[in-house]
């Protein structure tokens, strides 16, 4: 064994956890400090105060955090219903090119979500192409107004943003599923969809939890996507929060804002983790 | 095995491989929308396709602003790269080689900063830095940016350590080499393609990051804050033309790093 085990650990974890503490942990505790603090005279002062956090409650925040929530779960389910057959078919269907495929599915979450938001301002526009397509089929006689700048925008970019996301988890836990178990049920008389509803899919949920967890977070706390596709009609909590460290100059009231989005990710995330493992193995 | 075997032929599973087509074809369509698009010999991003042109990029490189942004945006993920592949690495065999016992808390704590929406890293640091008045620059971007990256490089070097065989590193030992030259001569060119494919992967990361950049840059603007402040004054084709590229940049770093990830866990689980 080596002489000195400590101070070679200390060598190893002393700076990634130095470098974590400095510009993670610390800015994070900054935050919470101002969110206590008031804006006195366009000046940031160190002044205790819960003034911030009841802000929070006018009716302006309250909308806006519903439509948030609102459309980070919408992101979620779709997310989940597009993405579940995706990954049981990568894992249980496919043989041959399987991890090219699985490579296929994710190589777009590597690409600038900047750029795929974008994306969808080409796509979704009055004079888009969608529309274009639409009108050349005679599907309308004129463009569809609400494809950009609404709700309808921000959930198909955030979906086609972060849908690769939730299938990585699931795919991952339903290809270690053993083959065994879905033979004893259709051995003992389980048809396609009883073998699913009551083995595959509670085995699975472990992979759910993760993936859903995966796609809730970034779109609640979601910036680019929302203030470029959502407009007027669809502002979301981000462009809020931004908007306090931009425009207003107002960051304690920003700081508390962000922590209270925090605080609900992880309210959810804790929850889908309680909930979400398969029965009986609790 | 029998009953699942044979299904080739079987209309689930055709159902199953259409839906993952069309999936894919959702995925990839927008990309290709901005490719094509980029090369069309007209002023305005609308179908009809007007002909083919490289006008678009012709104006890109000319654009003497893009140009100083892609030079920044490379030295930002040029440090991020350097500083989160050797930070992450070298957490990654701390955790593995003596705190095994803790793996699992030490890991979860690792990647609390991915758990994060970017936007609130992003003004995390933002308060931090105000706090110290600390002057914002491309240095302080970095950063931030090590910060997002690293969980990534800890996540996949921590899973090619795990199918790592001890014997190696006692064989060393045993002929009298020290903590570091192991370290050095032993895992690391063993951990190469695991390396590589963390590095390639915060490059990526970085290299496309535009909300941890807003709040954290100073008067400098990278690539993503470019094309960002661009979109705000309206979609013009030259922002086509950069957005190609960045899709390129990363689509090759993705690929490669990929192969490499993919490289190292065949190894790891032999």
């Amino acid at each position: 064994m080596e002489r000195r085990p400590i101070l070679s650990a200390l060598g190893f974890l002393a700076l990634p956890n130095a470098w974590l503490i400095a510009f993670f942990v610390l800015p994070m505790a900054t935050m919470v400090l101002y969110s206590f603090w008031q804006v006195i005279d366009y000046n940031i002062v160190a002044e205790f105060t819960f003034r911030n956090y009841q802000r929070l409650t006018q009716d302006l925040y309250v909308t806006v955090f519903w439509r948030t929530m609102k459309i980070s779960i919408y992101v979620t389910v779709i997310s989940l219903l597009i993405g579940y057959p995706v990954a049981y078919y990568l894992a249980r269907h496919v043989k041959r090119f399987r991890l090219t495929l699985l490579m296929l599915i994710i190589l777009p979450l590597w690409t600038s979500y900047l750029v795929r938001t974008y994306a969808w301002m080409l796509l979704l526009g009055t004079n888009g192409v969608i529309n274009k397509a639409l009108l050349a089929v005679g599907i309308v006689d004129e463009p569809v107004s609400w494809l950009l700048y609404s709700d309808f925008a921000v959930t198909v970019a955030l979906v086609h943003i972060y849908m690769p996301f939730l299938i990585l988890p699931l795919y991952a836990v339903l290809e270690k599923l053993d083959a065994s178990l879905f033979e004893a049920s259709r051995d003992l008389g389980g048809g396609r969809l009883r073998t699913f509803l009551y083995v595959t899919l509670p085995l699975s949920l472990p992979g759910v939890v993760t993936g859903c967890i995966f796609v809730f977070i970034p779109a609640m706390g979601s910036f680019v996507t929302p203030e470029l596709l959502g407009g007027t009609r669809s502002i979301l909590i981000g462009s809020i929060i931004a908007q306090q460290f931009g425009v207003t100059y107002d960051y304690p009231f920003g700081s508390a804002i962000a922590l209270f989005v925090m605080a609900i990710i992880l309210a959810f995330a804790a929850v889908a983790l309680r909930y979400g493992r398969p029965r009986g193995l609790r | 095995m029998s009953a699942y075997s044979n299904r080739r032929y079987d209309p689930v599973t055709i159902l199953f491989a259409a839906w993952f087509w069309l999936v894919l074809a959702f995925l990839f369509a927008p990309l290709v929308v901005v490719v094509v698009f980029s090369f069309n010999d007209s002023e305005i991003s609308m179908l009809p396709f007007k002909g083919f042109t490289l006008r678009w990029y012709e104006q890109m490189f000319a654009n003497d602003d893009l140009r100083t942004s892609l030079v920044n945006s490379l030295i930002v993920s040029g440090f991020t790269v350097v500083i989160s592949t050797s930070l992450g690495v070298s957490a990654a065999y701390g955790i593995h080689r003596y705190a095994s016992g803790m793996r699992t808390i030490l890991n979860s704590a690792a990647i609390m900063p991915i758990m994060v929406p970017r936007l609130i890293l992003g003004i995390a640091l933002l308060t931090f830095f105000n706090l110290f008045q600390a002057h914002l620059s491309l240095a302080t971007v970095v950063f931030g940016h090590v910060v997002f990256t690293l969980p990534y490089v800890v996540l996949i070097v921590s899973a090619r350590l795990v199918g790592f065989n001890p014997a190696l590193e006692e064989a060393a030992r045993d002929l009298g080499a020290g903590t570091f030259t192991v370290f050095w001569r032993i895992v690391l060119p063993l951990l190469r393609p695991a390396i590589v494919g963390g590095a390639l992967l915060s490059f990526t990361l970085s290299f496309d990051e535009v909300v941890v950049t807003f709040f954290t840059t100073g008067t400098d603007n990278t690539l993503p804050m470019m094309i960002w402040s661009m979109l705000r004054f309206g979609i013009t084709p030259e922002i086509n033309a950069v957005a190609t590229f960045t899709i390129l940049i990363s689509g090759l770093a993705a690929v490669t790093a990929e192969l490499m990830i993919r490289r190292s866990q065949k190894a790891g689980a032999g």
